[in-house]
């Protein structure tokens, strides 16, 4: 009981971390909330290593944080100060639309609707709803951001996402595949990385809604 | 053993592509490799023909699908390695590559080759979906390769387009991982576990799951409405990457998908996913057609012309028996052809500087060679008679007609407006009076034309006989999809 009453609150977290991604106007704030909110997915790790004992989900904790609690934040920042993208490009919707979206996607989330997912694992049930939440809302980040930056955060975010999600779905696969995932983050992290400073050398901005070479 | 040293092969190549520096042996060992890679396709798909499954250790397996994948990117990736050789050095002498950057592009389509070949090989389904999405970042560098505005512009969406579509693809695939229990194999789980495991899948998470993965894989290969990154990459692209991204990558990404609709048929019947086939393929038909008779680029033109293929081959496999014998038909033949038609689009862009339509005048006299293999190309890939695309058309709307007769006929319609679009643009290209003075007339260089020649001559003879092997592989899907 204690143990989902702490799940909860690192999905909680999570939860917030992706709402203040949304919001917030700084770079450095939503690499900051990224890190935490990756944070909480290598404590759910933890939580799982210390539940099973098996040594190899020790080494998921390991990687996750190195690449996205450590090594991510820190391409993101050092891009952030290289080309001084201090403030994020505004998003597509208002602020009160982009709130009463979310809060329709939480809604939605939990619904009947989604009821097959959810009851995958029926004691999960309320962890797996806000996770199917947290994918709904970093689905909207990716579409509702014109900046380079937040995109990329946004893809990494439905990343974590689904990550929870199953997690408490119990469908974690062999430590070699998870590892073989997260090598593709990485390498994507840093493809992602250097588009964006091609992207800021070439438009002179990094809000893609500059790039409109390419029309029939 | 085939499969072992076929990936060895490409593994060895890429470390020695990163290490070697001399351009000669780098084209030579490209040249090579692709030429290795291509024989021991070959002998993979007769061990296939022959033995049904072709499995190598835990990881690896092919079955009669994946062998004719495996032959599609052999034959494409050995012709994209000579071409891009003659390509690159025409492009060397007019200043717009290095040493460095063909260096670059060769490691990177090597790697590009391997990953394919995991996706098509991997007996798991996760394992797989790594692969794919190494295609994407492997490719992502060599859409931008010309480091233009467009070129970052059209690879920026293709990253993100496709790393978000993959997600859903790889949450999809997860779902179907309900039906298994996950500490089956280690946690390794194939594509036979959750075929063996079917029965324990809930239907409803089925038909969520194969959505997921539809949408997912769909955006890789170009399904409309995902299909928004098709014209920008392909048109950005270095020519040879456009063959292989329109000839190779869209059948591997299909032939994920395929895998999955097994998975789904056996849980809920194939009529949920050959309905979902049906709206995918008479959509993303009907947007290349209406957007293909208004196109301004010729390479944009050949994205569209991908979209509308990859339409047809879901609308074959939707209609189930003939349809899916032309499906699979229709894949071979449009893997060919796109090689034709984008090894020709890159001889026009070295002749005339441009990829814009009204920029290309005359170039039946200019280029005569690639004219003609453009126009052969066109008149291949709308199904003109007796090339064999029009066979398969054939089979996959006589299959659709009894079940289907208002999207058959519809597809049809749509079919014949690609054609007359198509038709505009090549006799606005080659059969336009006005020529432009400054042009050097003839072919750049022998072997940029003799690749799109053989791959005319490959249709032409596949369009009338089929090889016995090859024969039985197509039995083989016809029988499993």
């Amino acid at each position: 009981m204690t143990s989902l009453i702490f799940l909860q609150f690192l999905v909680d977290v999570m939860f917030l971390t992706l709402v203040l991604l949304h919001l917030t106007k700084k770079n450095f704030i939503a690499v900051i909330a990224f890190g935490v909110q990756s944070l909480m997915l290598a404590m759910l790790f933890f939580v799982s290593f210390l539940e099973t004992g098996n040594r190899y989900i020790l080494l998921m904790v390991f990687f996750t944080f190195a690449i996205k609690v450590v090594l991510a934040p820190l391409f993101f920042i050092r891009l952030i100060r290289k080309y001084q993208l201090y403030f994020s490009v505004n998003t597509y919707l208002s602020m009160p639309a982009t709130l009463g979206i979310i809060a329709g996607l939480t809604f939605m989330a939990h619904s009947a609707r989604f009821v097959p997912l959810t009851q995958i694992v029926p004691e999960h049930q309320m962890l797996l709803s806000l996770a199917l939440s947290l994918i709904f809302i970093a689905l909207f980040l990716i579409i509702n951001r014109k900046e380079a930056i937040s995109q990329i955060l946004s893809v990494l975010a439905l990343e974590n996402s689904i990550v929870v999600f199953i997690i408490f779905a119990g469908l974690e696969q062999s430590p070699n595949l998870q590892i073989g995932i997260l090598f593709n983050i990485f390498v994507w992290i840093v493809i992602a990385t250097v588009f964006v400073s091609m992207i800021y050398k070439h438009f002179g901005s990094h809000d893609v809604t500059v790039m409109k070479n390419l029309t029939d | 053993m085939y499969l072992t040293l076929l990936l060895a092969t490409l593994v060895i190549t890429i470390v020695l592509l990163v290490l070697v520096k001399n351009r000669l042996v780098i084209e030579t060992l490209a040249v090579f490799s692709g030429a290795v890679m291509l024989v021991y396709s070959f002998l993979i798909a007769l061990t296939v023909a022959e033995v049904g499954v072709y499995s190598f250790s835990f990881f690896l397996s092919v079955d009669a699908l994946g062998a004719i994948i495996i032959l599609i990117i052999g034959t494409m990736g050995f012709a994209t390695a000579i071409y891009s050789v003659s390509y690159f050095n025409q492009e060397t002498k007019k200043g717009i590559v290095g040493r460095t950057r063909v260096k670059q592009y060769f490691v990177l389509l090597y790697v590009f080759l391997t990953a394919m070949y995991l996706a098509t090989t991997a007996s798991s389904p996760i394992f797989a979906w790594i692969s794919i999405e190494a295609t994407t970042l492997s490719t992502a560098f060599l859409i931008s390769f010309y480091n233009k505005p467009s070129a970052i512009e059209g690879a920026w969406k293709y990253l993100i387009i496709n790393s978000v579509g993959l997600l859903l693809g790889f949450f999809g695939t997860m779902l179907y991982f309900t039906a298994v229990p996950s500490t089956l194999n280690g946690g390794f789980i194939g594509w036979d576990d959750l075929l063996q495991n079917a029965n324990q899948l809930d239907p409803l998470m089925a038909k969520i799951a194969f959505i997921f993965v539809l949408i997912g894989y769909g955006t890789k290969v170009g399904l409309a409405p995902m299909h928004t990154w098709k014209p920008d990459a392909y048109s950005k692209a270095p020519a040879p990457l456009g063959a292989l991204l329109a000839g190779a990558l869209l059948p591997v990404a299909f032939f994920v998908i395929l895998k999955f609709e097994r998975v789904t048929d056996a849980v809920v019947g194939p009529e949920f996913s050959h309905q979902l086939f049906l709206v995918f393929g008479i959509l993303s038909i009907i947007v290349a057609a209406l957007i293909m008779f208004n196109a301004k680029n010729y390479k944009r033109l050949l994205a569209y012309s991908s979209i509308e293929n990859a339409g047809i081959i879901a609308l074959g496999f939707s209609f189930g028996g003939l349809g899916v014998l032309g499906a699979v038909l229709h894949m071979i033949y449009h893997s060919g052809v796109k090689a034709v038609m984008f090894f020709s689009a890159g001889n026009m862009l070295l002749t005339y500087g441009s990829d814009k339509i009204d920029k290309i005048k005359n170039a039946l006299r200019v280029i005569p060679v690639t004219s003609v293999l453009f126009i052969l190309g066109f008149l291949i890939v709308t199904g003109t008679p007796p090339f064999g695309i029009f066979f398969s058309k054939v089979y996959i709307l006589s299959a659709g007609i009894a079940s289907h007769p208002y999207v058959t006929f519809l597809a049809i319609f749509f079919m014949t407006l690609v054609f007359i679009g198509f038709l505009k643009h090549v006799t606005a290209m080659f059969l336009s009076d006005s020529e432009e003075s400054d042009l050097v007339h003839g072919e750049k260089n022998i072997w940029l034309v003799i690749p799109p020649i053989f791959f005319v001559i490959l249709i032409v003879g596949l369009s009338f006989t089929i090889p016995p092997f090859l024969q039985t592989l197509i039995d083989a899907v016809v029988v499993n999809y």
